[in-house]
């Protein structure tokens, strides 16, 4: 069987690659995408960690669950912000949505 | 039905809050909706309390209808109500002048929706305090009472409208910082508020607080609470706030202001410094009296020199709210003679009295400045021919307010006179010089309210309100039904007082 | 029905007829008089009733009818009220009733009822007359009172204030029926209120008399205090009045005394004794029968009602010392004010005032006799004069209605027809107004053996004699001179010689509503003398027995000796009497205009200047204190003075605070210093924030990392 080590890794370098886009791509839909590969990677060590634990107790898989509610709801809430901000500033480049600022 | 026969207190006492709740939820528009409500809600404590009296047994010790619920188990106040024959009276004398000050009220169209929700809350704050038997309770619906009579005066008022409300709570809730004080000492020393418990243990009272002695201590906190008391009554020289407030409240502010609020004051006296300090009072008694004089003679004196319609009732106040504290401190002296019974009978009858006479006294004034806008009695002048019927009820009041025999005030007057004079005569000299002296203020009663007949309906008609826009109206049947129920009483008071005496009787004879 | 049952019910008729017409049948005036009218004669019905059957009873002195209800719970006991008729009870419930029958009676006729409406007539002011056509001409005619109904109605509750009175078994109601009529009288005095002077002069008479209350409601508390009871019967037992006479009160008086002179004193301001007598004249301002009704039948006698039922305590320590020191002052006061008021009389021009200061000089008698111990001199005067003095005023309203008659012919409205200088020769043109004028002024005179007037005057000054009170006798006796002087001239100026103007021709007899009552009091003026006639009067002695002084002395617990028989009183009386007659009728007969009267005298004209001198020392000086002292500078001065200067002290301690503390301390220093530290670092660090989230993402991370270093090196390892 593969040891739970190479789940953590694989689960390591998807969250890097995820953070990486965040962190860098200048579309903010790509951005999204980024958060939702971060999100899946923790998915996968939640998943690794209840098959190699206790697996009886379910709350591993319970949070994967709540997971991908969460992430579909901020799909929803992310796209709907995008798509209202490039609706009023014609854009979705995420240097150009600098309204945050002093 | 059991809920209510067993919290009947209670409901009265918070029935006009409650009322006064779901009214926020009425239209702000709807003004008819409003008065009606609020005469309706009022009414309803009234035929509650007409309940309480005719279940009350006035030859039963103690106080009746007791409720009881924690409230404040830390300090060990408690929410306590009862009555006995002392403030039943009181109580009763609220829930009738209420609604008829609404009844009052039906001329005013201008933010109705707010001014009953305040006359509603104006009632729970004094009704709390006549049943209250916990000297917290007492003192928070004391304070209570202020906050929408404020409102009232400031809101609804005439012109020097702000002052006036200002003056009112500024004097009475500075007078009532020494009340709060005493109170609070009274709560430290004995572990809890409960009036019956403080009063026991209180007068016995021998050991040093603080490092004062007990009878300075006990000076002090008589005067805190006199202080209090005496500038609600008004006592004379703590009266002036008196005919400002009532000049510029609305009208049926000074028909609550005059016949419940400064009755708080008097009762103050009765149910509190009484009881607690009968050694402090019986000292102090002769000061008591001279202020009490003083406020009869220069009340009077001040009246007379009234050129303000309203005004001159308003000092009509001080003169006779005198007497009650005339009566008072008459008793002071010589608690537990027949004389000292008789002067407090008086003294209570005449809070009732007043009650009834100083109100109808302010809605007539009220009647004829509505339909004048002018209080100033040069200005009036021979308007009996063309208000007949107002003329004749403002006479009858008036001689009720003067005390004339066969009405209210000639009874409780006499019985004050009596009493106090029969202190004078059977143990301290000094009250018959008092109640001589007291009867100056007597004759001169008569001097003020003859000069405002005078002035308003008698002499050469003034042309100004005959003809045209001017024209005099006479009093309508509305106002005519807000008179009735206390003409009746005046009347029914003065012919055969021992309905209601007889309650006020046997309460002072069980309580002094 | 019990006797006691019908006493209580006496004075409840009027009052109900008050109350009726008041609510009910205001409009209508035929209803409302005969109401009025109707409930005074139930109430006269009732009073006869019970003085018939007072009559009947033996020894009503000790066994009088009465009747109590408890009243007012005062501590451990109550205090009762209820009602009492002994002898004294009686005898004035007598007078009383018929008079005040008669008065309602008159009074439909004096308001002109019938008549039309008038022309411009306004409530609270007299009607003028009203034109009417007859005959294809106009003439004036007298108008109907607009305010008929409501003086029915007033009348009805004096009613009731009187009858409450007489039939009293205790001070405190007795009191309450005085202040009633005290009040009645001011709305009535004041009826027409749109005049002026009618204002006035009701304000007028309720302060004063208010002074008299005052002082003896004082009395009453003292004698309740004392006592612990008001009813008079409990009152004049031997032990509570000895008990009172031995015990010192203050003034150097005993408490009786003192009791009794407080108590005098409300009289004094009733019964418009002097000083206090100044509202009676001016009370003329009212309506005629009104006039009758206080001056005459009830209010003012009600004062001296109530001496005599306070007869045992005001001579409780009267014993072989002479008078005592409220006696004395009850003798000084009466006698004076006879003599005072009759010199003011012999100067006044206007009918009703003449018969005023004539009341006011005939009470003073009566209370003279008071206090020299004459009790049922004092009760028969009382009476007599109650009967002749309502016939003189009701005659005088006549011959003013007559007047009035002549000036609506004439409609010349500048003659005052009630000045008897504009009158004369009225005896033609109202015979039976003239003639029971006549019998009542010289009842008033005293004319002798046949008036009423004679034999109670008589038996005062026999009285004032016997008793060798010589000072009073000579001040009364003068007094009696001046009564018969100005009666005399006021008949010879009215009723005799020419017509002095127009209007006096053309005056008329009225209708007989008013001629009734006339002849009926007319009869008593003269009858009521000879049930009091003394029994060792020469030849006329004996002949009826002396029923009044048996039946009314017997109040008393000893029935007062009738004094000896001496000439001198009798013919002093006598000589007085037709002395004064003749004298005035002598000077009068040829005086033509007021410039003729030598008695003009400005002193006694202007009534000793008593009203100037009140005004300036008590009305004017009160009202100055009222207003300056007490208002302005104790009220709005000294006390809101005080008052207000808490607020400026206040808002000076507190911009002190704010201008030494809180603005530098705390606004300065630590608010703004914060704030200005903060704004710095701001500052500075504004420049991190690009708005571009991935930068701060990159910051967090970055942040994360170092944080995440930093507590792995030293916390962990």
């Amino acid at each position: 069987m593969v040891p739970l080590s190479w789940y953590l890794i694989f689960a390591a370098a998807l969250f890097s690659i995820g953070l990486f886009g965040v962190l860098s791509r200048r579309n903010a839909v790509a951005i999204l995408l980024g958060i939702e590969l971060m999100l899946n990677s923790v998915n996968i060590n939640l998943a690794a960690f209840w098959r190699y634990g206790d697996v009886r107790l379910m709350a591993g898989q319970v949070f994967a669950i709540i997971v991908f509610a969460v992430a579909a709801a901020e799909v929803a809430v992310g796209l709907a912000l995008v798509i209202s901000v490039y609706r009023s500033r014609r854009t979705v480049v995420a240097d150009e949505i600098d309204m945050m600022k002093w | 039905m059991n809920f209510i026969s067993t919290h009947l207190l209670s409901t009265i006492l918070f029935f006009p809050a409650i009322a006064a709740l779901v009214m926020l939820f009425l239209p702000k528009e709807e003004t008819k909706l409003h008065k009606w409500y609020a005469l309706a809600a009022s009414l309803v404590p009234f035929v509650l309390s007409l309940v309480v009296w005719f279940n009350f047994d006035p030859s039963q010790p103690g106080y009746q209808f007791e409720e009881m619920y924690t409230w404040y188990t830390a300090i060990g106040s408690s929410l306590h109500l009862g009555v006995d024959g002392l403030s039943l009276s009181m109580v009763l004398l609220t829930t009738l002048l209420t609604p008829i000050a609404i009844l009052a009220s039906f001329s005013i169209n201008d933010r109705t929706k707010a001014y009953m929700i305040l006359f509603l809350f104006l009632e729970t704050g004094m009704l709390g305090v006549f049943m209250a038997i916990d000297l917290l309770i007492f003192f928070v619906f004391w304070e209570i009472g202020l906050v929408p009579m404020y409102f009232l005066i400031n809101q609804w008022g005439s012109a020097n409208r702000n002052y006036a409300s200002l003056k009112f709570m500024i004097y009475t809730m500075g007078g009532s910082l020494g009340l709060l004080l005493a109170v609070q000492l009274l709560g430290v020393l004995f572990k809890t508020y409960d009036l019956q418990t403080i009063t026991a243990q209180w007068s016995a009272y021998t050991a040093p607080i603080g490092g004062i002695s007990a009878s300075t201590f006990k000076a002090i906190a008589f005067w805190a609470f006199v202080i209090a008391f005496a500038v609600k009554v008004p006592l004379w020289p703590f009266h002036t706030w008196l005919p400002d407030a009532h000049t510029e409240a609305p009208t049926a502010g000074s028909m609550i202001l005059a016949g419940v609020l400064l009755k708080l004051g008097a009762y103050g006296f009765l149910r509190l410094v009484l009881p607690l300090y009968p050694a402090e009072a019986k000292y102090f008694a002769g000061a008591l009296a001279f202020l009490a004089v003083a406020a009869i003679v220069f009340g009077a004196f001040g009246s007379y020199a009234q050129t303000d319609f309203k005004r001159l009732v308003a000092y009509s106040s001080v003169n006779h709210m005198g007497f009650v504290v005339l009566g008072i401190a008459a008793a002071a002296f010589a608690a537990g003679t027949d004389d000292a019974r008789i002067a407090l009978n008086g003294a209570i009858l005449q809070m009732f009295n007043h009650g009834l006479s100083a109100a109808g006294m302010f809605f007539l004034v009220g009647v004829i400045y509505e339909r004048t806008h002018t209080r100033n009695l040069e200005e009036f002048g021979g308007l009996f021919p063309l208000v007949p019927v107002y003329g004749g009820i403002l006479i009858f009041t008036s001689m009720a307010s003067l005390g004339l025999p066969g009405l209210n005030g000639f009874i409780s007057e006499f019985l004050v006179v009596r009493g106090s004079f029969g202190v004078g005569v059977n143990s301290v000299p000094v009250m018959a010089i008092y109640t001589a002296v007291a009867m100056l203020g007597l004759l001169f009663t008569g001097a003020y309210i003859l000069k405002g007949i005078k002035k308003v309906l008698h002499g050469p008609m003034n042309e100004h309100w005959v003809h045209g826009e001017h024209k005099l109206t006479e009093i309508n049947a509305r106002e005519i039904i807000v008179m009735v129920p206390l003409m009746v009483l005046i009347l029914w008071i003065g012919l055969y007082p021992s309905w209601i005496l007889n309650v006020i009787n046997k309460a002072v004879v069980m309580l002094f | 029905m019990t006797t006691e049952t019908l006493i209580w019910l006496i004075p409840l008729p009027p009052v109900l007829a008050f109350f009726l017409i008041v609510l009910f049948t205001n409009k209508s005036k035929a209803l409302s008089h005969t109401i009025g009218v109707g409930a005074a004669a139930l109430s006269f019905i009732g009073s006869m009733v019970v003085f018939v059957r007072a009559l009947g009873v033996e020894h009503l002195g000790e066994h009088p009818f009465e009747s109590a209800i408890n009243w007012i719970p005062t501590g451990s006991t109550w205090f009762r009220i209820g009602v009492l008729i002994d002898p004294l009870g009686a005898a004035v419930l007598f007078f009383v009733a018929i008079t005040i029958f008669m008065i309602f009676l008159y009074s439909v006729g004096y308001h002109n009822y019938g008549q039309p409406a008038g022309d411009h007539d306004v409530k609270g002011l007299p009607p003028h007359g009203a034109t009417i056509e007859e005959h294809g001409h106009k003439h004036v005619v007298p108008s109907v009172e607009p305010m008929y109904s409501r003086f029915f109605a007033f009348l009805g509750l004096f009613a009731f204030g009187m009858y409450t009175l007489v039939v009293s078994d205790n001070l405190l109601t007795l009191f309450v029926g005085w202040e009633i009529m005290g009040l009645c009288s001011y709305l009535l005095i004041g009826f027409w209120y749109g005049k002026p002077s009618a204002r006035d002069a009701a304000v007028k008479a309720f302060m004063t008399t208010r002074i008299g209350d005052v002082f003896m409601l004082l009395g009453i508390a003292f004698l309740y205090s004392a006592t612990g009871t008001l009813t008079f019967r409990e009152i004049f037992t031997e032990e509570t009045l000895r008990a009172l006479a031995s015990t010192p009160a203050w003034f150097g008086m005993t408490a009786s005394g003192l009791i009794a002179l407080l108590l005098f004193i409300g009289t004094v301001g009733k019964s418009a004794q002097w000083p206090l007598h100044v509202w009676l004249p001016d009370a003329m301002e009212g309506p005629t029968p009104v006039s009758a009704m206080i001056h005459a039948a009830t209010m003012v006698s009600a004062g001296v009602y109530a001496v005599l039922r306070m007869f045992p305590l005001l001579t409780a320590d009267y014993g072989e010392h002479g008078l005592t020191v409220t006696m004395s002052i009850v003798a000084f006061i009466g006698a004076f004010t006879a003599l005072f008021a009759a010199t003011i009389a012999v100067a006044q021009n206007d009918i009703k005032r003449v018969l005023a200061y004539s009341t006011i000089s005939q009470l003073g008698y009566m209370i003279a006799a008071l206090g020299i111990g004459a009790y049922v001199a004092a009760a028969f005067h009382l009476i007599t004069h109650a009967f002749f003095k309502a016939l003189l005023f009701l005659g005088s309203g006549s011959v003013i209605h007559g007047m009035e008659h002549g000036v609506l012919h004439t409609g010349n409205h500048h003659v005052d027809p009630q000045d008897m200088f504009n009158m004369g020769g009225l005896r033609k043109k109202m015979p039976i107004t003239f003639w029971t004028f006549l019998i009542g002024g010289f009842a008033l005179s005293g004319f002798p053996l046949v008036t009423a007037g004679f034999w109670s005057k008589d038996e005062i000054l026999a009285d004032a004699f016997g008793h060798g009170h010589m000072a009073v006798f000579v001040t009364l006796a003068i007094a009696a001179f001046l009564t018969a002087f100005y009666t005399m001239r006021q008949i010879t100026l009215t009723f005799l010689g020419e017509p002095r103007t127009e209007e006096a021709k053309h005056a008329q007899e009225t209708p007989w509503t008013m001629t009734t009552p006339l002849i009926v009091l007319s009869v008593f003026a003269v009858t009521y003398g000879w049930v009091g006639i003394p029994e060792h009067f020469p030849l006329l002695g004996g002949l009826i027995p002396n029923w009044f002084h048996d039946f009314v002395g017997h109040t008393l617990a000893e029935v007062p000796e009738t004094p000896e028989f001496s000439w001198i009183p009798l013919l002093t009386s006598l000589v007085v009497a037709l002395g004064g007659l003749t004298l005035g009728w002598l000077y009068y007969r040829n005086v033509k205009s007021v410039s003729e009267d030598k008695f003009q005298i400005p002193l006694l004209k202007n009534k000793y200047y008593f009203d100037e001198a009140y005004n300036f020392l008590f009305v004017k000086p009160a009202y100055w204190f009222a207003e300056n002292v007490v208002y302005k500078f104790l009220d709005k001065g000294v006390i809101d003075g005080i008052l207000h200067a808490f607020g400026p002290s206040t808002q000076g301690f507190g911009s002190a605070l704010r201008n030494y503390f809180d603005l530098p301390v705390i606004n300065r220093a630590i608010g703004d210093g914060s704030a200005e530290i903060t704004y710095w670092f701001g500052g500075k660090l504004r420049g991190i924030q690009t708005g571009r989230v991935q930068q701060y993402l990159v910051l967090a991370l970055v942040t994360f990392i170092v944080i995440g270093a930093a507590l792995f090196f030293f916390v962990l390892a």
